[in-house]
């Protein structure tokens, strides 16, 4: 599938239900402080991953940063479960809902099988909030990237957030937005992610190249970026979490970006067939190649070290999400770790390729996918480092 | 001369065909519409002189008449504005576009539609044809040989195996071939002449029953009986893969959202098509009238359907909205 998927960030969280907002709330008393130091660890990171010197005035990742900060604030504040005025039978008819969500776990099924495969492991009640997600955010993906795409125009898009602001309203208009209804009148989940991710498909709608890594930063927190900040407070934080919601924040972020670049980075060939470029122009210019190069789709010496530096990248963003993982709940981190190592081994496939990801799909053998199973396990409930860095060698 | 014809009125359409986009462009009936007028009699003569002939298209036959009926009505009603405000997503409020209309107005609407939906229709067919015909030209430049390859990808009705092509069909048939005259060959002259037998070291098939112990009438099988129901088992299992095969293959062409039928379930009436009067009660107790029990309206979501447009078929429920649906082909 094409870069503009956030279909498989999916793979990814987690598990038990947890009432994070009390215990956040106490959290962050303590930990306010921290927040300076985490906003400087945070952009020094990304800084030293961006090639370019210079970054502007207010760059992708201090606004997505921002995003993150009142995101987290919301977290605390809602003290108490959100009231929405249900007047609608659909919801309070449990036998329909019922049927939403089921309905909402085959067409997931159908089009992510390993995610699918991945929210087993969670709780029934998360598995049926990531599905309604999962389906709303492919269902926005599809007006866009899927088979009536030529049809879409910008009011399409604007009355279908018109839509989203029913759902969060307590109106949904069909059966699977009473899915998306129901959760977040369960779970403390914001909706700016959603507006944003549309506004990412407006993105798409009219740009098919980035000039800079902060333009493509931009994207891919819109589609994927968001996706983590969806699932987070379903996720649940562990309660002994030492870490502020503001990093756990930070890290389903950094996880989701992880994931868009790797699918950017795998589906390169794809995406050219369909004239779309999303790797950085001023990166290519800087590794002498061209457009013409990248739709020739040949692999030279010069496309190898370009790619050397975009994978290294895509594993900072990686080694930026572990960090946060282990914060979540207890049952949430097996998914979401087994999702990571999945995902990071799609580099090393890349790399195995020979950095042909034009013609070759890089893709995660059933063996390694079954292997990555105890290795998340190990990483989520056993912990020391050391342990699980032996159980994966 | 049919042909001639059609082009005259063709180009006399051009400017009005103009004004309609895209095909979906013409579901403006979801928008809310002006009342249909009689153009020009300009327009109306140039038709006029067809009217004698009925031509079939397709293999659907019409008269001339009808369409020149069609053609005199309103020809402009879909104004850059409309058109530009159409869009593919149903809201709360749209549904009620139409509600307005009188019934003479509405079957206006709807044949003033049908006709541009026809044109549109030929259009494409025509263009298609270049381009096939381009494209062919191109084909044959390039590989020296000509490749119609004008059908889409078949998919083997035979579980596993890849696409079929008509080569591929032959390759099938003489492979199927060889294999039964090969087995009919062994059965028949083969194994005899060799006395193959069922048991290890040439035991009889009576030895060998008796070996594993099960009842000994099978071993008085008749063997014509026997290659019957060989050959009845295999057939029959056979026809059973290739029918479950088929009904994976359509399952595959269908919409998921809403499992091939074009719609999804209102939740504003929980697919019933009322909803409740919610009205506020007085608070003011002045009257001692018992609650009254509340009544029911139509729901305004989904217009009393109960089910709304899934926005992902666009109501074809088909993964791809092909031109076989009902509103591309709407002469039914």
């Amino acid at each position: 599938m094409s870069s503009t998927t956030c279909v498989v960030v999916w793979v990814s969280c987690g598990s038990k239900l947890e009432n994070i907002t009390t215990t956040t709330h106490q959290k962050s008393v303590v930990k306010c402080s921290n927040n300076n130091n985490d906003k400087i660890r945070f952009t020094s990171i990304s800084s030293a991953a961006v090639a370019a010197a210079s970054v502007p005035s207010r760059s992708s990742e201090e606004k997505v940063y921002e995003v993150v900060l009142k995101q987290a604030a919301l977290v605390r504040e809602q003290r108490k479960r959100r009231t929405i005025e249900i007047d609608d039978d659909f919801m309070t008819n449990l036998h329909l809902l019922n049927a939403a969500y089921d309905r909402c776990g085959q067409v997931c099924a159908e089009y992510a099988k390993t995610f699918f495969l991945g929210t087993q492991l969670m709780t029934e009640e998360r598995r049926k909030a990531i599905w309604a997600i999962y389906v709303w955010c492919r269902r926005t993906d599809e007006l866009v990237d899927g088979p009536n795409a030529s049809h879409i125009t910008p009011t399409a898009l604007d009355r279908w957030e018109q839509r989203l602001n029913d759902v969060f309203q307590g109106r949904p208009y069909d059966m699977f937005d009473a899915a998306l209804s129901h959760t977040v009148s369960n779970y403390p989940v914001d909706i700016q992610p959603f507006k944003d991710m549309i506004e990412g498909m407006r993105m798409d709608l009219r740009k098919s190249r980035y000039n800079n890594f902060d333009e493509l930063y931009l994207y891919c927190y819109y589609v994927a970026g968001t996706v983590g900040l969806m699932s987070v407070p379903v996720m649940g934080i562990a309660p002994d979490s030492n870490s502020s919601t503001e990093t756990i924040y930070n890290a389903a972020l950094a996880l989701g970006i992880a994931n868009q670049l790797t699918n950017i980075l795998r589906d390169v060939g794809e995406d050219a067939r369909r004239g779309r470029i999303y790797l950085p122009q001023d990166e290519l210019a800087q590794a002498g190649l061209s457009e013409e190069d990248i739709f020739n789709g040949k692999v030279t010496d010069k496309w190898r070290n370009f790619m050397k530096g975009q994978i290294k990248r895509a594993r900072i963003f990686f080694d930026e999400a572990e960090k946060g993982v282990s914060e979540l709940n207890s049952a949430s981190r097996w998914p979401v770790w087994a999702s990571l190592l999945l995902y990071r081994q799609i580099l090393d496939s890349i790399e195995a390729n020979d950095y042909n990801n034009f013609t070759k799909r890089a893709y995660v053998g059933q063996a390694k996918k079954l292997f990555s199973l105890p290795a998340a396990y190990a990483k989520a409930f056993l912990g020391p480092p050391k342990l699980t860095k032996m159980i994966m060698r | 001369m049919l042909w001639i014809e059609l082009s005259i009125t063709f180009h006399s359409m051009n400017s009005f065909i103009k004004k309609t986009m895209t095909i979906f462009s013409l579901q403006s009936q979801f928008l809310s519409c002006k009342i249909p007028q009689i153009p020009s009699h300009s327009k109306a003569t140039i038709f006029r002189e067809n009217t004698n002939q009925q031509f079939t298209l397709s293999g659907v036959s019409f008269l001339k008449p009808r369409i020149t009926l069609c053609y005199s009505s309103k020809d402009g009603d879909n104004t850059p504005s409309e058109s530009s405000n159409f869009c593919i997503i149903e809201g709360p409020e749209t549904v009620q576009d139409f509600v307005q209309m009188q019934l003479q107005e509405i079957q206006d609407n709807i044949k003033s539609r049908r006709n541009k939906i026809f044109l549109l229709m030929e259009e494409v067919r025509r263009l298609r044809v270049q381009q096939r015909l381009k494209s062919l030209r191109k084909v044959v430049n390039e590989e020296g040989e000509e490749e119609t390859n004008e059908m889409p990808e078949i998919p083997s009705s035979i579980p596993f195996l890849p696409h079929v092509t008509p080569k591929t069909l032959k390759k099938l048939y003489t492979t199927s071939i060889s294999f039964m005259s090969g087995i009919i060959v062994f059965g028949g002259i083969i194994a005899p002449t060799l006395e193959l037998k069922l048991g290890i070291g040439g035991t009889s098939y009576e030895d060998f029953i008796r070996s594993v112990h099960l009842p000994l009438q099978l071993s008085q099988v008749d063997p014509i009986v026997a290659s019957f129901s060989g050959g009845a088992v295999g057939v029959i299992s056979v026809l059973m893969l290739i029918e479950a095969s088929n009904v994976e293959q359509q399952e595959k062409k269908r919409c998921k959202y809403c499992h091939g039928t074009g719609y999804l379930a209102c939740a504003r009436c929980s697919a019933s098509g009322v909803c409740l009067n919610i009205d506020p009660i007085s608070v003011s107790s002045t009257s001692t009238k018992p609650l009254q029990v509340p009544t029911t309206k139509r729901c305004g979501n989904c217009s009393g359907s109960g089910k709304v447009m899934c926005p992902t078929c666009l109501c074809t429920g088909m993964m791809m909205a092909s031109e076989h649906d009902l509103r591309i082909d709407p002469f039914d």
